[in-house]
Order: C-alpha cells, then structure tokens, then sequence
C-alpha cells in the first residue's frame, strides 16, 4: 500500500477520529497551550518570530485547504494576501470608513473577488491553473509597484490607524505578546472552521469532485460552484493573514505580492502536508524557525529551505503532518495488536 | 395492453470530424424492460450510451432523446440524472477516496428518493460500507459503480459493460441480481455487454449495433438466428 494510502486509511480509520472526538479535543488543547505561551517566553525576538510564523501559518493554510479540497496548486495567494493588506492600508489612509469597516472589507473583498474570476480560472487545471494563479498575482504586484499615485509604488504605503480597533487599543496588534495571541486564536479558529467544513457535506462534495468530477456530474452535482466557494474560502484566510500582517507590521510594500511570497506558502503547505487540516501550519512554523535558524549561519538560507523541501517531498511525500499522523496510527496499531 | 415507453431515442448521429460513430440510430425500450445493447468493439455501444447520457452533447451530436414521453436532447448530464436517466461506466467511475457508504450518501442526496440502505444491502456492499473505495476489491468497486447509478431509483439504468473484469461466476451472480432489481424496483435497463451469458440471460429484447448503425432487434433467439448478427459479431456465441 502507497503512503497516500496508508495515511488515507489511518486518517479514516482511526476510531475517535471516526466519532469525531480526537480533533476538537486536540485542537482546544492546542489553542490554550499556545494562548499561554508569551507569559513563559521572555525574548522578544522569539515572540516576533512566532508572530510572523503564526502569521505566515494563517497563509499556508489558505494554500493547503485548496490543495486538500480543489486539489489545485496556487502560485499567487500572495494577491489576496497583498491585496487584504493594501486594502487596510489605503482605506485607512483615506479615513472614509471606521477601521472596523476597513478590516471587515479587506477580507469579503478578496473572497468576493475569488468567487467571481473562479468562474473563470477553475476552468482549467494543474499547471495552467497555478500559471494563471501567478499571472493574476503578478499582475497586482506590477500594478502596486508602478503606480505611484495611489500606493507609492516600491517605497509602500504606511498602515495609519485609530488608537482602538474592534475595543482593543491599537497596540494590541502591534506588540509581539498581545499580537501572537490574536494571530493564534485567529489560526485556531481557522482550522476549527475548516475542520467543521471538511465533515460538511460541501467538504464531501469538493472532495468527491477532486477524486472524479465526472462521476460527481453524473450524480446529479453542479461541480463548479463548490469549487469557487472553497477557493474564495481559501483567499478569504489568505486575506486575514494580509490583514494581520499589515496590523501587525503598520507598512505594506508591493513584497507582499510578490510571487515569492506565494512559492512560500507553498513551501510550507508541501514541509507541513496539506492532506492535514494543521499540516500547512506546522509547516510555515517549521519555515520561519528554520529560515531565522539558517539566516543566522548564512546569507544562502534558501539553499537550506530548498534542501529540506526535497528531503520532504521524496521522504515524506505527505508532509510532516503526514509522517505523524502515520507514526501516531502505527504506534497505536501497536500497542493494540 | 401497450407498455408505455421509458426511454426513446430518435435518429441519434454522433460524428467525430469525418468520422461517424453513430448513423441515425433509434431505439425505444417499455417501462421495466431490460435491454441488450450488443456489437463488435467500434460499433457504436458506448458512444450511444455517451449520447443518451448526455455525455456526449454539442457539435457532432444529434437526434431525440425522450425520457417517458419527456424531451432531454438539450439536458445536460446533470440533468438528466434528475430527470431519472443514470448509467454506469465501462471503466470503473467511482470516488476512491471516499468511503462505499460516503460516495452513495452523496449520491443519494440529489434524488428524491434515499435508498442508501437498499442498494448496499442489495449489492452486498454492507461489509464494505466503512472502508475507502480504493481498498476494496476490483469486483466489489464495480458494485460501488452500480449502487452510484441505482441509488435514488432511477427510472433508466444505461449500464456500460457491467460485468467487465468480473470472473464467469461474478458475472452470472451479477446477471441475476440485476434482472432481480428491475423486476422489483421497475427499472427500465439499457445494457452493453460482452458476456453474451449475461445478456441472453436477462434481456427480453437485444438490439445489435454495427459500424455505428443498427444491424438487428428482436428477441435473444431472433437474435441468435440472424445471419448477418452471426456473421458480423456472434460466431460461436450464437451456438
């Protein structure tokens, strides 16, 4: 049996994830660690390490979810992660609107956007979808990097904002201890949502359209819809993190666009796998430990990034998150037989 | 008294630039009759069963498709498995990542009726219900492929070589449950098959195709009996 078998059927298989307990449990247990963690970390380095990971975790799950759901690659989510931070800095810039508004929009925004080209990129598949993922990012990077006058090009645009949001002063989301636990229970809710939409029917359904959309036709299923809303979902987190990042960052320049910022949430989606819910969030915060950790030896981090990327594909093919759920259901295995 | 017809299909042509697959083929089958479609490999079987389906619609296609006196020519495949039209593959076409229970659940939800329960009882498909459809046997995967049609109770069944892969005493078993089926649940059936076993043991009426054109219609003896069938694609089977 392949890998992709084995994790399939441990997955399936495993008796409290079939009553659907061991999840929630988990995840619960996991949020309140994680809530806890700046009390005990005095570094302030390391809570804006985290911070940035949580972050660029929020990010990887927005790639994952398309990969496990669409099975579609994308090479531009930097768009909607740009685009939700450009939003935040040029509607608050203008003042038209309460920062709350400004917030709110720059996520539906991006989600609406999503559905609608949807109609047109889930069109084609695999490669040609990812092509025309970049094509699209791309184009937004160009057009923030070149016009001068709304976004001020290259040099970027400064995130002015009210000294409270949602009742929170402003630098809740700007300090490092206060803004890690904001970016945590905001990742943790994401992947409670995701894991309630993965035991909905619409997650059975994209699944199902993954595995076979012509047999999915063939039972009466419209396939393309429930493609788009999971792929506007998907730029919907995408667009949170943008939030965040320009929260917690207070500038946004066209890097935020760039496809270079798409290839790493790829990266980490693929180091943390992306047939788990967590698996990509593991992995963005395998990515940024890593990459602070190699950056401090060497200025040709990318090559240590780019060898454990092929240790993982060729080992690991399911990721970190993969190899763990394996190891977890073979352990128990174990011990029961 | 006259069956009502269930399925009818007029003058039906599918072209493939210059080459026709399909010539002008028409063929009615009564409610609750189990039809052999039969023909040499490139007569026209599946392509037949791509046009009614729906499968195969556009350019290069023509003709009438009734379902119960109803026009679908211009439905999609979609909606044609609203209508009451479901087939089955040649090649196995179910979700392998899914769960047997999971994928006919699914199913189940777009038709009027749930009969999820009934068709993996009545597919034996009970002790495989928990398991992923990729883990299972390839016979059992050929029952998941039937239970994705039946659920929901179709009016027609179009079944594209239900017994292909299957061993001789698979086949028969197959053969028995499926006329069994028709017979209760007052399905109409359209079915290719190689296994002339199969077909001359459930069929009332076969209906040969050759070079995309129908060479003959009439009962599994008259059938038999034809020169031209024999000629063209019985040989031995007819003995």
């Amino acid at each position: 049996m392949s890998e992709t078998s084995n994790l399939s059927a441990a997955l399936a298989e495993a008796p409290m994830a079939r009553r659907g307990i061991a999840f929630p449990v988990t995840l619960a247990l996991v949020a309140v660690a994680g809530a806890l963690v700046p009390g005990h970390i005095g570094s302030a380095l390391l809570l804006t390490l985290l911070t940035q990971a949580t972050i660029g975790a929020v990010l990887a799950t927005s790639v994952g979810i398309l990969i496990r759901q669409n099975g579609l690659v994308s090479f531009g989510h930097a768009a909607f992660f740009g685009g939700a931070a450009y939003i935040v800095a040029l509607a608050a810039q203008s003042g038209i609107v309460s920062a709350e508004v400004v917030v709110v929009a720059a996520v539906l925004v991006p989600v609406v956007v999503a559905f609608a080209v949807a109609f047109v990129m889930l069109r084609v598949s695999g490669v040609a979808f990812s092509m025309l993922t970049l094509a699209v990012a791309e184009a937004l990077h160009e057009l923030m990097m070149r016009w001068r006058e709304l976004a001020n090009g290259e040099d970027g645009l400064p995130v002015r904002l009210p000294s409270t949001l949602f009742g929170l002063p402003i630098a809740t989301f700007q300090r490092p201890e206060t803004m890690f636990v904001v970016c945590w229970i905001v990742l943790m809710a994401l992947i409670a949502v995701l894991w309630v939409l993965s035991r909905s029917h619409l997650g059975t359904l994209t699944l199902a359209i993954q595995d076979n959309e012509e047999r999915a036709r063939f039972i009466g299923y419209e396939t393309l819809v429930p493609r788009a809303i999971v792929f506007a979902l998907s730029a919907g987190i995408a667009a949170m993190g943008g939030v965040l990042f320009a929260l917690y960052n207070g500038f946004v320049t066209p890097d935020v666009l760039h496809w270079s910022l798409s290839g790493e949430a790829l990266v980490m989606a693929i180091i943390g796998g992306a047939r788990t819910l967590w698996g990509p969030a593991l992995g963005a915060v395998v990515f940024f430990f890593l990459r602070d950790a190699a950056g401090s030896y060497t200025e040709h981090w990318q090559a240590l990034i780019g060898i454990v990327l092929i240790t993982v594909t060729v080992a690991l093919p399911m990721g970190l998150s993969g190899a763990i759920v394996l190891l977890a259901s073979r352990i128990k295995g174990g011990r029961n037989g | 008294m006259v069956e009502a017809l269930s399925l009818e299909a007029r003058g039906l042509t599918r072209k493939y630039g210059g080459f026709t697959a399909l010539r002008d083929v028409s063929i009615s089958l009564s409610r609750g009759e189990i039809r052999g479609l039969i023909g040499s490999n490139g007569a026209g079987k599946s392509t037949c069963m791509d046009v009614l389906s729906g499968r195969s619609r556009g350019t290069g296609s023509s003709g009438t498709v009734l379902l119960e006196g109803a026009d679908i020519s211009a439905l999609s495949e979609r909606a044609r498995r609203h209508a009451g039209l479901a087939r089955s593959f040649q090649k196995t076409n179910i979700f392998p990542e899914l769960t047997v229970r999971k994928q006919v659940e699914l199913a189940a939800r777009k038709a009027e009726v749930d009969n999820t329960e009934d068709v993996l009882r009545e597919l034996n498909l009970l002790p495989h219900a928990e398991r992923r459809a990729a883990d299972i046997s390839y016979g059992d995967q050929r029952r998941v492929d039937l239970a994705l049609s039946l659920v929901g109770r179709p009016k027609v069944l179009l079944l594209d070589e239900p017994a292909a892969g299957l061993t001789m005493g698979e086949s028969i078993a197959l053969a028995h449950m499926l006329r069994d089926l028709a017979e209760r649940w007052r399905l109409t059936v359209l079915i290719v098959e190689h296994d002339m076993e199969v077909i001359f043991s459930i069929c009332a009426r076969v209906t040969v195709l050759h070079l995309g054109q129908i060479l003959a219609e009439g009962t599994p003896d008259e059938v038999r009996g034809n020169t031209d069938v024999v000629k063209a694609y019985l040989g031995s089977a007819a003995a």
